[in-house]
């Protein structure tokens, strides 16, 4: 089979943003659950400061942490494997 | 192969997407569909506002880190039994796959199940499929944005009313329920209820079929669970085919044709717009509209029904079937091993722990009366649904003397009481400078709450 030639450029944007949005938002599911089991939110205060936040304000900006960690990663592995593809289609021209 | 020409173009969300407009079915299928779609929205809407014990039956209670489970009371401590639940889950899904195929995808799906309930409402407000394409491929009119507000405004009611109950399993929906008429709700409740009725407006409302094309994992990897004596909606192209048109009464012999009128009706039906013709393919749900809508012609032409119908791999060639294969009993027995597991460790669980923390600052003191003396915190939690009194005992070296600072320990249910405990012991009877005691904890009147903890009792070691 002749080489097909990898057209990333062709994907559309919105389908990037879900590849990189959806697998990390299931993700940070995952993680928020396992870490907030594991530790109470109140003991959480970073550098001793005097920060008065409810349990489901803790959670949620967990969450959004958390979410926040898996799209720079996502993204990374993206980012990773376009630029290496515009590569091979470079060399393929 | 013909392509549906039927459907209208739209800004895509994906490559080139056409816009579906599934047509009405009605059958046998449909109706076990549309059974298990409202069985299902029941319970979803309903749950949070069934009573247990005085509270709410199922409630997931982040604040109080506590979750409710009917009679069941789980604290962070029990993550264990939530992941053990969760895997079970995920082998269930595997078991049924390889036994009855996407049956998940067809009948059960939070996307497919929701996405019935919008296309329903969207047909009642814009009508059939004719009728909704002719709709949207009209000019602009004031009676157009009237029906296209009204069904928004319905489907965003109805999203709202999905957000608030989601939040309803994680805080208590009554209480929830009177702060919205108040209109106390807190931003993050706020926040979640909107973000949850924005996820089902724009998923069932406009995503539909292209969650399950682009992005449910369960879509891709499903083939791994398929063999060929997995359940199929399959058409029967032996029979089917050469499709074409003819009129009634035709010779087919003569005419060389098939079954297949070729109407076109499968597709139309299809909430993921494919051809079943075409073979088996990964955006099939095996949802079994079109064995309904195929069904249907059949009947109207007085052919036999069962062109396109549910079968196996191996029954569609004529083979032998196996329904009790290696693979369906792997994940039997991995499924019922974790289910019997865990029900042991559910029954056998001790809703009682004790928790022992040394004091950190002293090492160990020595009394008037010439005794070592440790000194402890002790956490005692109660994770019954009432509340108990409790003996504390200690035990590890010979003549060891329990000091607390409170004669009684009681203990409210489903909270953490603190004390502290000193242990005294004769330095003699030490047969090293660090021997492990036990402490242990048993319920009065109820024998079984009893727990066990072991500390370090530290002296100054002999010379």
């Amino acid at each position: 089979m002749a080489s097909v030639s990898p057209l990333p450029e062709k994907i559309p944007g919105i389908q990037k943003a879900i590849a990189v949005l959806w697998p990390s938002f299931a993700t940070a599911i995952v993680a928020t659950g396992l870490f907030f089991s594991a530790f109470h939110p109140g003991d959480l205060v970073p550098f001793d400061l005097d920060i008065d936040v409810s349990p489901l304000a803790a959670y949620s900006i967990g969450f959004f942490l958390f979410w926040l960690l898996g799209i720079l990663s996502s993204y990374g592995t993206m980012y990773f494997i376009i630029s290496n593809c515009q590569v091979l289609n470079k060399q393929q021209d | 192969m013909q392509s549906q020409k039927t459907s209208t173009e739209e800004p895509a969300l994906y490559a080139a997407h056409n816009k579906l407009y599934p047509r009405e079915v009605s059958g046998y299928f449909t109706r076990l569909r549309m059974l298990s779609v409202v069985v299902l929205l029941g319970i979803y809407y309903l749950l949070p506002f069934i009573q247990w014990d005085g509270r709410q039956a199922l409630l997931f209670d982040l604040p109080a880190r506590k979750f409710y489970i009917f009679g069941l009371t789980l604290w962070p401590q029990d993550f264990i039994y939530l992941a053990a639940l969760l895997i079970m889950a995920g082998l269930s899904l595997f078991f049924f796959t390889a036994l009855v195929g996407r049956v998940w995808c067809g009948y059960a799906c939070p996307q497919t199940v929701w996405t019935e309930a919008y296309l329903w409402m969207e047909r009642k407000i814009e009508g059939n499929r004719g009728r909704r394409m002719k709709l949207d491929k009209a000019p602009t009119s004031a009676a157009k944005i009237r029906t296209k507000a009204i069904k928004h405004t319905v489907w965003i009611a109805f999203s709202l009313w999905t957000g608030f109950t989601f939040v309803g399993y994680f805080t208590p929906i009554n209480e929830l329920g009177s702060r919205l008429f108040t209109g106390d709700l807190g931003t993050w409740e706020t926040f979640w209820i909107l973000f949850y009725s924005f996820a089902t407006y724009g998923n069932a409302g406009f995503m539909r079929e292209q969650v399950c094309k682009y992005m449910c994992p369960y879509a891709r990897f499903q083939s791994a669970m398929f063999d060929s004596d997995t359940l199929i909606v399959a058409y029967h192209p032996e029979r089917g085919e050469p499709r074409g048109s003819r009129r009634r009464g035709t010779d087919l012999q003569k005419a060389g044709l098939g079954d297949c009128i070729d109407c076109n009706v499968c597709v139309q039906v299809c909430p993921t717009g494919i051809d079943i013709r075409d073979g088996l393919q990964y955006e099939c749900i095996a949802c079994s509209a079109c064995i309904d809508a195929c069904d249907e012609i059949m009947d109207k032409v007085s052919y036999p029904r069962g062109l396109i119908r549910y079968t196996t791999e191996n029954a569609a060639i004529g083979k032998k079937q196996h329904i009790l294969r290696p693979r369906v009993m792997v994940y039997a027995t991995i499924l019922l091993i974790l289910f019997g597991t865990l029900l042991t460790n559910l029954l056998q669980r001790i809703p009682l722990e004790l928790d022992v923390i040394r004091d950190r600052n002293t090492l160990y003191r020595e009394t008037r009366d010439g005794l070592i003396e440790n000194v402890y915190t002790l956490k005692i939690l109660n994770m019954d649904s009432k509340a108990h009194r409790y003996i504390l005992t200690a035990d590890g070296i010979e003549g060891m003397k329990l000091l607390l600072d409170q004669p009684d320990i009681e203990v409210e249910a489903g909270t953490v009481h603190e004390l502290i405990a000193r242990l005294q012991a004769d330095e003699f009877n030490m047969e090293e400078r660090s021997v492990t005691v036990e402490f242990q904890l048993q319920a009065i009147e109820a024998n079984h709450l009893t727990t066990i903890e072991e500390a370090r009792f530290v002296g100054p070691g002999k010379n």
